[in-house]
């Protein structure tokens, strides 16, 4: 079932009962802090970040399956050129990915932007639409 | 099932062998017995006489239509759980108490009693646990007919005086906002002079109505509903809700996603126990100790940033496996990491043995005797510090567990000391296993697609979060939605605990005391 | 002369009021700079040069906050207290010299030092009233804690100090200082160490930090002050570090006087002063880093049973050793 891992009693004779602490503090007062000094020095996210979502309009078949399956209820679809297309309510979301998951074309990926705070609500919505045009005006 | 389980069992259809009560093994995680309001309480005493470490688990309120359902979950050290059902009419949904056999089962009656609207005659102290004072009467919130919109509040009682009647008590009230609780909630102590005379519990600050919400929500986006439960162990609420509904679907789950989701609930445990033992810092006016262990603390959340994509909440379970692989190249990456994390163990360890005033605050500090701490039914790492062998990772071992090697720590002195250095230890042997587990990797799938609608069903599950055990009930009724969920979480179980320690001691004892049990309401609250 | 400038500048300006109240802040940033060294992180760091201006920041912000009264507090003393016990202190560091002369000119007299024993304990009593007078039950036990604790701690305090008294032959403050040929240190280590010691609990400090300690009781006697009063609380708690601190330079560590290499004495004495200062914040700081909290209890325990036996004990030590083997050594 299980095993005692250790008992340690008081009154055993150690080598040496002086805290390490008084070592510690005189030793990390001439080292370098371990705080990483954002904003300043650019802070390093792994590849595979859940960051802000990327749309590719050219690969969505209109399914509406990351709508139906986002826990937070952040994906709305919405009429573009008599299409249905998602927009993502990024202050609702919840950056979990079900989305990509779900999509059966792979329109939805990662970027490592994380940066997202702000005070304009409306830069928090991803809108499908402008993609479109900037597609179109890319091709003409 | 092992000899002693089929004793277990033997005993309880011999005793009830020509009784209305139902024995019926392999149902519901292990056995389910169907009882009555009559009968349920001489199971009960049956089951704590064949078995010391018998304790209830939780007691789940369910609407079952033309009846509500009382489920105690009754846990025993070697027949698993066992489920005793008993069902009362709506009408007049009234059962006697446990708590006299089990005083630990008192917080789980009043929940019921809140949320499904079951009263229980002889309970020790009834009133609202976990919804608001003012909350309406005859709204019950988990009922199938409960009417939420448009309530009508009752007015705020008012509060008590500050000093009522005798001029030597002082009321002290902790929270629910104060410095020594990371989330609300409301202890209030009355002190005479600097002991503390009496604690009076209010939770439910936090209570978010979760059990409710997931019954609206698919099994798949319950999944990050019940992750959201609690930030710290995040990874085992998704773990508990992914196997139970694997557990209903019959699914088999990759050999590569067990050890990856191990991966995955080791590194909460990692992160919980750092924060915590820093946290104890802190609330003994140690801030150096508490700097220094959060810094260590942050190569645990770039490992889990590495693997799942994010620092705390990894989203990395799904029913049916795990969502994303462990690359390999980033592995030597990750072992370098937990290397320097385990060189800094012994530093650590050094301090608490050595440094005497570590010693001063924390040695025979809410000293739990080991009779309380079974009686009371306290799990996880406040239970091993009193010398209860219970872990779940050992007891029934799920995901990669049962071929893992590694210890289970306990330690007898039972007091605050003793449950940090058991969260040290644990600390340890988290490494051992995230390091085994690396190393041997299963290859293959690390995934298998599951249906999205779910057979009709009921199951139990249970996992050890770093706070202890953490339990889910699941009933599922043949559509994509789930029917009832109950959670019973570590720290809810726990709070008995510090009621019982706290009597008696000093003001200052209180906070360590209380850190000692790690508390966390977001988890208690729902 | 009814208008004497010297008398009000050495007062208002140099080295009196103006250059405490900037001195403090400059002592409250260097121990926040080492206490956050020692923990290996960053400390203040943004505001002005390596963060220098921040103790003045946090004053400034405060006094730009609103006050507010409690209801049920006793509004006079609420009011008052604070100002009093900080006019207290910078009135008792008036009396140490400073750059070979007291702050207050020809203020020192025959038994100064406990004079200004006295005059701290005054203060801290007014610090007590403050708490006393705001109507919590934090506050309220946040200033019992206080009471207790100093006038515990008081007494051993001054039959330490008595141990340089003694060595030095008198108890004028500006004598002692001056008459440390080889300062009192190496002639009594252990007044020195148990000096130290009752020192961390005079001013609050870890492991003696429990009259304001944030996890149990909030804010001890500061939880209803804001705004302008709390700057003051703050200000007159830096203050009594630097008191703590230049006493202890005086008592043990030869006062301003050192070597003297080229100019002014005056500004070599003052420069010493400040360097030794510095060094015994450092190694409170040091000692607030190295312990947890006590308990009260045990707090009162290594005050009565433990420091106030070594320190009769010390000052016995100091006289025998004084009489008899130093006129043998030197």
């Amino acid at each position: 079932m299980g095993v005692s891992f250790g008992d340690v009693t008081m009154g055993k004779k150690k080598k040496s009962s002086i805290s390490p602490m008084v070592k510690a503090l005189l030793s990390n007062l001439f080292k370098k802090p371990a705080t990483c000094q954002y904003p300043f020095v650019k802070a390093e996210v792994p590849e595979g970040f859940r960051g802000k979502q990327v749309y590719d309009i050219n690969l969505c078949i209109s399914c509406g399956l990351c709508s139906r399956d986002c826990p937070a209820s952040a994906i709305e679809m919405v009429e573009i050129n008599g299409k249905r297309r998602p927009l993502f309510h990024l202050d609702q979301c919840i950056f979990c990915y079900q989305c990509a998951e779900s999509c059966p074309r792979n329109a939805i990926q990662s970027t490592k932007i994380f940066e997202l705070a702000t005070t304009d609500k409306s830069s928090l919505v991803i809108k499908p639409e402008e993609k479109a045009q900037k597609e179109n005006g890319e091709q003409q | 099932m092992s000899q002693k389980e089929t004793d277990i069992l033997s005993v309880l259809q011999a005793k009830f062998k020509d009784t209305s009560v139902q024995v019926q093994p392999q149902q519901l995680g292990k056995v389910a017995v169907i009882a009555d309001a009559t009968t349920y309480r001489d199971v009960l005493k049956a089951l704590l006489e064949a078995d010391e470490k018998t304790a209830v688990i939780a007691i789940t309120g369910i609407d079952l239509g033309a009846t509500l359902g009382v489920f105690y979950h009754i846990r025993t050290s070697t027949a698993g759980i066992i489920t005793i059902k008993v069902e009362v009419p709506q009408e007049e949904p009234r059962l006697k108490t446990i708590s006299d056999l089990m005083p630990g089962a008192a917080f789980d009656e009043m929940e019921v009693t809140d949320l499904v609207g079951v009263v229980f005659e002889g309970h020790p102290s009834p009133g609202r646990l976990v919804l608001p004072d003012n909350w309406p009467d005859g709204v019950f919130p988990l009922r199938k007919d409960a009417k939420l919109d448009n309530l009508q509040f009752k007015p705020t009682p008012p509060s008590e005086p500050a000093s009522p009647g005798n001029e030597d008590i002082v009321k002290i009230i902790i929270g629910p906002q104060h410095p020594a609780l990371l989330e609300p909630e409301k202890f209030a102590l009355k002190v005479e002079g600097e002991i503390v005379k009496d604690v009076q519990p209010r939770i439910g600050y936090v209570h978010r109505g979760i059990e409710k919400a997931a019954e609206s929500r698919t099994y798949l986006q319950d999944v990050y509903l019940v992750e959201r439960i609690c930030g710290i162990c995040n990874a085992c609420h998704a773990t508990c809700f992914v196997e139970a509904v694997e557990k209903i679907l019959e699914t088999e789950v990759p050999p590569r996603a067990k050890y990856i989701r191990t991966i995955l609930l080791e590194l909460n445990r990692l992160h919980s126990h750092l924060l915590t033992l820093g946290h104890a810092g802190l609330e003994i006016g140690f801030e150096t100790l508490f700097q220094y262990f959060w810094r260590d603390r942050e190569p645990i959340m770039d490992i889990t940033e590495i693997i799942s994509g994010n620092r705390v909440i990894s989203s990395g379970m799904t029913v049916g496996g795990v969502r994303r692989d462990i690359n390999e190249a980033d592995i030597p990456k990750i072992k370098g990491m937990l290397t320097s994390l385990r060189k800094r163990l012994p530093f650590y360890k050094k301090v608490y043995e050595d440094e005497p005033s570590i010693k001063m605050r924390m040695k025979n500090v809410g000293t739990l005797k080991r009779e309380d701490a079974l009686k009371l039914c306290i799990v996880g790492p406040t239970a091993r510090g009193s010398a209860v062998d219970i872990d779940v990772r050992k007891d029934e071992p799920y995901e990669a567990y049962g071929e893992i090697p590694f210890k289970l720590i306990t330690y007898n002195e039972g007091d605050t000391w003793a449950r940090m250095n058991v969260r040290m230890d644990e600390v340890e042997e988290s490494i051992n296993i995230i390091e085994y587990a690396l190393d041997n990797l299963p290859t293959g799938p690390f995934r298998v697609r599951v249906p999205r609608v779910v057979p009709a069903g009921e199951t139990v599950n249970r996992v050890e979060a770093p706070r202890g055990e953490l339990f889910y009930y699941l009933k599922s009724n043949g559509t994509a939605y789930p029917e009832r969920v109950k959670v019973r979480t570590p720290t809810f179980a726990n709070i008995p605990a510090f009621l019982a320690t706290a009597i008696g001691s000093n003001i200052a004892d209180v906070p360590p005391n209380f850190v000692s049990l790690d508390p966390c309401f977001s988890c208690t609250d729902r | 002369m009814l208008f004497d400038l010297y008398f009000v500048f050495r007062v208002l300006v140099f080295p009196g009021f103006t250059f405490l109240f900037f001195f403090t802040m400059f002592c409250d940033w260097v121990e926040r700079k080492i206490e956050a060294r020692m923990q290996n992180r960053m400390g203040p760091t943004f505001t002005g040069p390596g963060g220098i201006l921040q103790p003045f920041a946090d004053v400034v912000k405060l006094l730009t906050k609103e006050d507010i009264v409690p209801g049920g507090a006793k509004k006079t003393i609420f009011r008052i207290a604070p100002i009093i016990s900080f006019s207290i202190i910078v009135f008792a560091i008036s009396f140490l010299p400073i750059d070979g002369a007291a702050i207050i000119p020809n203020s020192s007299f025959a038994g100064d030092l406990i004079f200004i024993m006295a005059l701290i304990t005054i203060a801290n009593f007014f610090l007590f009233l403050s708490g006393w007078a705001s109507a919590n039950p934090y506050s309220d036990i946040g200033a019992s804690r206080l009471l207790t604790q100093f006038l515990g701690y008081d007494i051993p305090l001054v039959i330490l100090a008595l141990a340089p008294a003694f060595l030095a032959g008198s108890l004028t403050i500006a004598s002692i200082a001056a008459s440390q040929y080889l300062p009192f240190i190496i002639l009594a280590p252990w007044a020195f160490v148990l000096f130290i010691v009752t020192l961390q609990a005079e001013l609050e400090k870890d492991p003696f930090d429990i009259p304001h300690a944030e996890s149990e009781v909030v804010g001890g006697l500061e939880t209803e002050f804001c705004g302008g009063k709390l700057a003051f609380l703050r200000l007159t708690r830096d203050m009594q570090i630097v008191f703590g601190a230049a006493l202890v330079v005086e008592l043990f560590l030869g006062g301003p006087y050192g070597p003297v290499f080229f100019g002014f004495p005056a500004f070599w004495y003052f420069l010493w002063f400040v360097l030794k200062l510095l060094a015994v914040v450092v190694v409170t700081e040091y000692l607030t880093c190295l312990f947890a909290r006590l308990r009260i209890d045990q707090v009162l325990t290594a005050n009565w049973k433990v420091l106030l036996p070594l320190s009769v004990l010390s000052l016995t030590l100091t006289v025998a050793v004084a009489t008899w083997v130093y006129p043998l050594v030197m």
